[in-house]
């Protein structure tokens, strides 16, 4: 079972062994940590509460993304967010809801910023530029206000309407 | 989970890693798992809620299916539902998909934890975000996040006084009244406060920029550019001195309210029916705030969301004109207005300090609006420039007169504590001093450098000496460079080298060829204003000049600078902002229509601006370079685009044909947030705000006259009621003045001219009256009918042209003193019919607005200084009375959330 040289052995929550290149790996700081605390890894990796689909998905992303150089935190947590999403990510996360939230909880489980910021960034689009009415479609929301209450929400958010 | 425990790892380091993963599945599951549906009704909303569940659909409106089928794996159940829906009909295949299609959309609020939530949030607008709230009320309540309003509110480029946050958070923290619980239940949200980005958050984005809050750098450096300052020192300023600092200038608030209590009850002044409104809340009583959200441990945390918003409708105060005017002295005492005209004001937190031509410096407590000090009386001449710092580790003021000399005083008990005198040959026209130096300018052409504490060579603040020409230094500076340090050390042993005693003169800056007006100091640079219409940048340490800017086309009266930018304001009626990098000149606004005597600006840069800044210069000049390749007519000289009949755009225009210069390190207008603002004070009489308009360009938002504010600050004593209808009043003047203005604009546009600032009405005293920068116009006699009338005037009496709206004040306002010194009151006769006409008038409508400027009438209310922090504007003049702008116009939740916001 053991993984030789390069190679890791992930296995899945739904028990699925999937091989996984060590540097691919290691774009998840959580893996990365772990095997700088072990050394050489010798047994497989579990990792529990994400299943194969949604590993392999994100293993596809971390291959792609490999040879990106190292988030810098800082830079961008200062910096005016912007929600562009290059071009090969964007297809990446052309998948449904349910399978993009769930790389996202992977992502952050996994510690992985690039793609957890890309799948922000994606739910974020899907808000833009949508009346509340258009974004309770796109998510399936149930309408929980009253009439009265709705309005009254209009008016307090008054405020940030001009300029 | 139970499925991965099923092949237990034997390594104990993966079984820790297992760990963990089970807790951070924990940690995630809140959105999941059942209370948090119950929260939002959502328990039994089955069609809108599929979760993992999906694979394994057993709700009750769903037939049950057989057990077999559950016995087959996620493909082979796949497959059966494909082969049984073939066997459908189209329609039933339509209608099938059609109930499914919910079943793809899920609600990410649900199904993602906070912290990713706020995260994906953090992404968008706050309009997108507001309208996002009204999606469902687990989407309102995830949205009201304080945290991330908080962030909203710092990218905004707006500042917070983050120490009187936490303060205050802490003053109301255990107290558990019944409003606060009534707030927190408004605001119930179970994220918030508690530190759940573990890897989110901004790297303690929120404590440098305290460390640079505007109050603090006030203390520090004066009224100078304090906003835009420390939006630059954020990063290279050592971090604990500067909270070392915050800390002191917190304690001397703390202190200086029972003192100022002492020394009113020895006054014996009863002025208990003041209506000046007090500034800070602190005192007040407990209110139903929206200012604090109450934790479920009982701890108050700041409610960001209601900050947000309530610095958004400042803002809007600001852009729109809807302010209250107040005065000092408090209209009810008169008496303790300053004799003659006011040349230097500067204010920080509760205290405001002003010179006068009566040659005295007055403290004001801002609060009262009342004189706290009896005048310091010492020069002999007018005083013509001071600074200030209240914090007890200073607790000085320092002031300079057309008297040629230096006063050092205590600020806390207004005792004389030196003098350098004399200072220069002629009047010290403005002076800045931090913990190591004072600098001091003058008519006489040059710049001095003294020392405030006892220096010797050895230490590190000594002056290096510049092997060059224009500075020069006195005999008994050494050049510590040419002495090897262990002999340096045992000849100060000896006592054959001096150590210098506090205010000794270190060096002389000699570049000008006029008076040097103005100056600034900011680290280890000082720049200075001429009226040989140079600006020059000067290393502190040794005095070589760095650099000099060119721009003004007339004598220069005024400068700000920071790391960034350079502000000035000239003789040719125009503001100048400068790269201060490569000195290349970003904008010039045109708007006032006489000299330009003070200017303050704040660029509002958000986080990480430096980079920001860089990267937009480059695309404009990119922009440029393109422009020129594909033949479009730029040119840098704007004389040649003249000659092509096009007026360049000076305002911070991007437009490559606006461009004059290349290479500055920040792009036209000078970059900075949105909100970014300049306030210039001129000779015309008026104030301009400077605003950018939505392509980024400085435009005039609002014009301002000191006049105005001073009548209607006289009416500070009418209760709130008749003050919002003031408000109210001034704001539909400004809007009126704003269409008149966007109505000249337009037509200036269309007539080719760019001349977006050229709005004034009446004001505009003509371009014709440019005169020469008087070498000495602080001390000539800007009003000649002052002399006329023969020397300074009685306590508690007033000129009556200066000060027309006085007149009102006196007969609106049964002011005992006035009345007693009835004789002093200005006959009527000698009243001027316009004001006497603005004066009857004002009796029937609250607010005295548009005083024209009659051509002929002597100016009376020229502006010398303002100064203006995230609420309020104050300014002195040639009016005796210091005036106001208070842009919280009298709402309470605005006044409020003032105590923390500082400037931009």
């Amino acid at each position: 079972m053991a993984a030789a040289g390069n190679l890791l052995t992930f296995v899945s929550a739904d028990n699925v062994h999937i091989e996984v290149e060590r540097d691919v790996a290691e774009r998840s700081l959580l893996i990365k940590n772990m095997l700088e605390d072990l050394g050489e890894a010798t047994e497989d990796i579990p990792i529990p509460n994400v299943n194969e689909p949604v590993l392999r998905k994100v293993i596809e992303w971390c291959r792609h993304h490999k040879n990106d150089p190292p988030a810098s935190t800082e830079d961008e947590d200062s910096r005016r967010k912007t929600t562009d999403i290059d071009e090969w990510d964007q297809k990446f996360t052309q998948v449904d809801q349910e399978m993009l939230f769930e790389i996202i909880l992977a992502a952050n489980y996994l510690d992985i910023k690039g793609l957890l910021d890309v799948g922000c960034k994606t739910v974020a689009n899907m808000i833009k530029g949508k009346s509340p009415e258009e974004i309770r479609k796109t998510f399936n929301i149930q309408n929980d206000f009253t009439p009265e209450e709705e309005d009254q929400i209009r008016r307090e958010n008054e405020w940030a309407e001009d300029r | 989970m139970a499925r991965d425990t099923a092949q237990t790892p034997t390594n104990p380091r993966l079984r820790l890693l297992q760990g963990a993963a089970s807790y951070s599945s924990d940690f995630t599951a809140p959105s999941l798992s059942a209370p948090f549906k119950l929260d939002e009704g959502y328990s039994d909303e089955t069609k809108s809620q599929p979760d993992k569940e999906l694979l394994n659909p057993s709700p009750d409106d769903v037939m049950p299916l057989p057990d077999w089928v559950h016995a087959y794996g996620e493909a082979e159940r796949a497959e059966l539902a494909y082969n049984l829906l073939r066997t459908l009909r189209a329609s039933t295949v339509a209608s099938v998909v059609e109930r499914l299609a919910p079943l793809l959309h899920m609600d990410p609020v649900l199904k993602l934890p906070p912290e990713i939530t706020s995260e994906i949030f953090s992404y968008l607008d706050p309009q997108t975000l507001l309208t996002a709230s009204l999606a469902s009320r687990s989407w309102r309540s995830r949205i009201s996040d304080s945290r991330l309003w908080r962030d909203l509110y710092i990218g905004e480029g707006w500042r917070v006084d983050i120490d009187a946050v936490r303060t205050y958070e802490q003053e109301h923290s255990g107290l558990s009244s019944p409003q606060l619980r009534k707030s927190r239940l408004r605001y119930a949200d179970p994220d918030l406060g508690e530190p759940k980005q573990k890897k989110r958050v901004p790297p303690s984005w929120l404590d440098s920029r305290a460390t640079g809050s505007l109050d603090n750098n006030e203390a520090v450096r004066g009224n100078g550019l304090q906003a835009a300052v420390e939006a630059d020192t954020e990063g290279d300023h050592p971090m604990s001195d500067v909270s070392n600092d915050r800390g002191t200038l917190l304690s001397a608030g703390q202190q200086s309210p029972s003192s100022s209590t002492r020394r009113e009850s020895q006054s014996g002044s009863g002025h208990s029916k003041s209506n000046a409104q007090p500034l800070s809340t602190t005192s007040r009583r407990p209110k139903s705030s929206s200012l604090l959200i109450r934790m479920p441990n009982g701890a108050a945390k700041i409610n960001w969301p209601h900050m947000y918003r309530q610095r958004r409708r400042l803002e809007d105060n600001w852009a729109k004109g809807r302010f209250t005017n107040f005065q000092l002295p408090h209209p009810s005492h008169m008496e303790e207005a300053h004799q003659e005209c006011v040349y230097a004001i500067q204010f920080t937190g509760k205290w405001l300090v002003s010179g006068s031509r009566d040659k005295t410096v007055r403290v004001w407590d801002l609060d009262t609006k009342r004189l706290w000090h009896p005048p310091l009386q010492g020069h002999s001449k007018s005083v013509l420039c001071l600074q200030f710092d209240p914090r007890p580790s200073e607790d000085i003021i320092v002031s300079g007169s057309s008297d040629k000399n230096v006063i050092i005083w205590r600020f806390s008990t207004g005792e004389k504590l030196h003098e350098i005198a004399p200072a220069h040959d002629e009047s010290v026209l403005n002076l800045r001093f931090d913990e190591r130096y004072i600098v001091t300018c003058s008519k006489d052409k040059l710049i001095k450098v003294w020392n405030r504490r006892q220096l010797s060579p050895a230490d590190k603040d000594y002056p290096s000496v510049f092997q060059g020409s224009g500075v020069s230094y006195p005999s008994y500076i050494v050049d510590t460079s040419e002495i090897p340090s262990p002999i340096l050390e045992a000849e100060i042993a000896k006592n054959h080298i001096r150590t210098l005693t506090p205010y000794s003169l270190l060096m002389i800056l000699d570049g000008h060829t006029a008076a040097v007006n103005a100056i600034q100091l900011n680290e280890d640079e000082i720049v200075s204003a001429s009226g040989d219409r140079l600006i020059k940048v000067w290393n502190l340490r040794n005095g070589a000049c760095r650099k000099t800017v060119i721009g003004h086309e007339k004598g220069i009266a005024c400068v700000q600078f920071d790391s960034k930018r350079i502000i000035s304001g000239s003789n040719d009626d125009t503001v100048r902002i400068f790269d201060h990098a490569s000195g290349a000149e970003v904008a010039c606004l045109h708007g006032h229509a006489n000299l330009v005597r003070t200017v303050q600006a704040g660029f509002g840069d958000p986080p990480g601006a430096e980079e920001t800044l860089r990267l937009e210069a480059l695309a404009v000049d990119n922009e440029f370079r393109d422009a020129q390749r594909s033949g479009t007519n730029v040119d840098l000289g704007p004389s040649a685009l003249r000659r092509a009949g096009y007026q360049q755009n000076t305002n911070g225009s991007r437009n490559p044909r606006d461009i004059k210069a290349l290479g500055a390190k920040i792009p036209p207008g000078g970059g900075g947030s949105q909100w970014g603002r300049i306030v210039s004070g001129s000779y015309d009489e008026t104030i301009i705000i400077w605003k950018k308009d939505n392509e980024g360009r400085w435009v005039v938002g609002q014009k301002l006259r000191q006049a105005e504010a001073a009548a209607n600050a006289s009416y500070s004593n009418l209760d709130a009621a008749a003050r919002n209808a003031i408000a109210r009043s001034n704001a539909f003047a400004q809007q009126a003045q704003q269409i008149q203005a966007a109505t000249a604009a337009a037509a200036a546009a269309a007539a080719g001219g760019v001349q977006q600032g050229q709005t004034q009405g009446p004001a505009g005293q003509g371009q014709g009256q440019q005169q020469p920068l008087p070498p000495r116009w602080p001390t000539t006699n800007p009003n000649p009918t002052e002399q006329q009338q023969g020397g300074p005037w009685p306590q508690g009496s007033v000129n009556p042209v200066v000060n027309p709206s006085l007149l009102i004040t006196n007969h609106h306002i049964q002011n005992p003193i006035t009345a007693h010194q009835g004789a002093n009151r200005p006959h009527p006769a000698i009243m001027n019919p316009v004001l006497a006409a603005a004066a009857a008038t004002h009796h029937h409508h609250p607010r005295l607005n548009r005083i024209a400027t009659v051509p002929g009438q002597p100016p009376t209310s020229r502006i010398f200084k303002l100064q203006f922090d995230a609420q309020k504007i104050i300014c002195a003049s040639q009016d005796p009375r210091i005036v106001g702008w208070d842009f919280a116009a009298d709402d309470e939740d605005l006044r409020e959330a003032c105590q923390f916001f500082t400037g931009l």
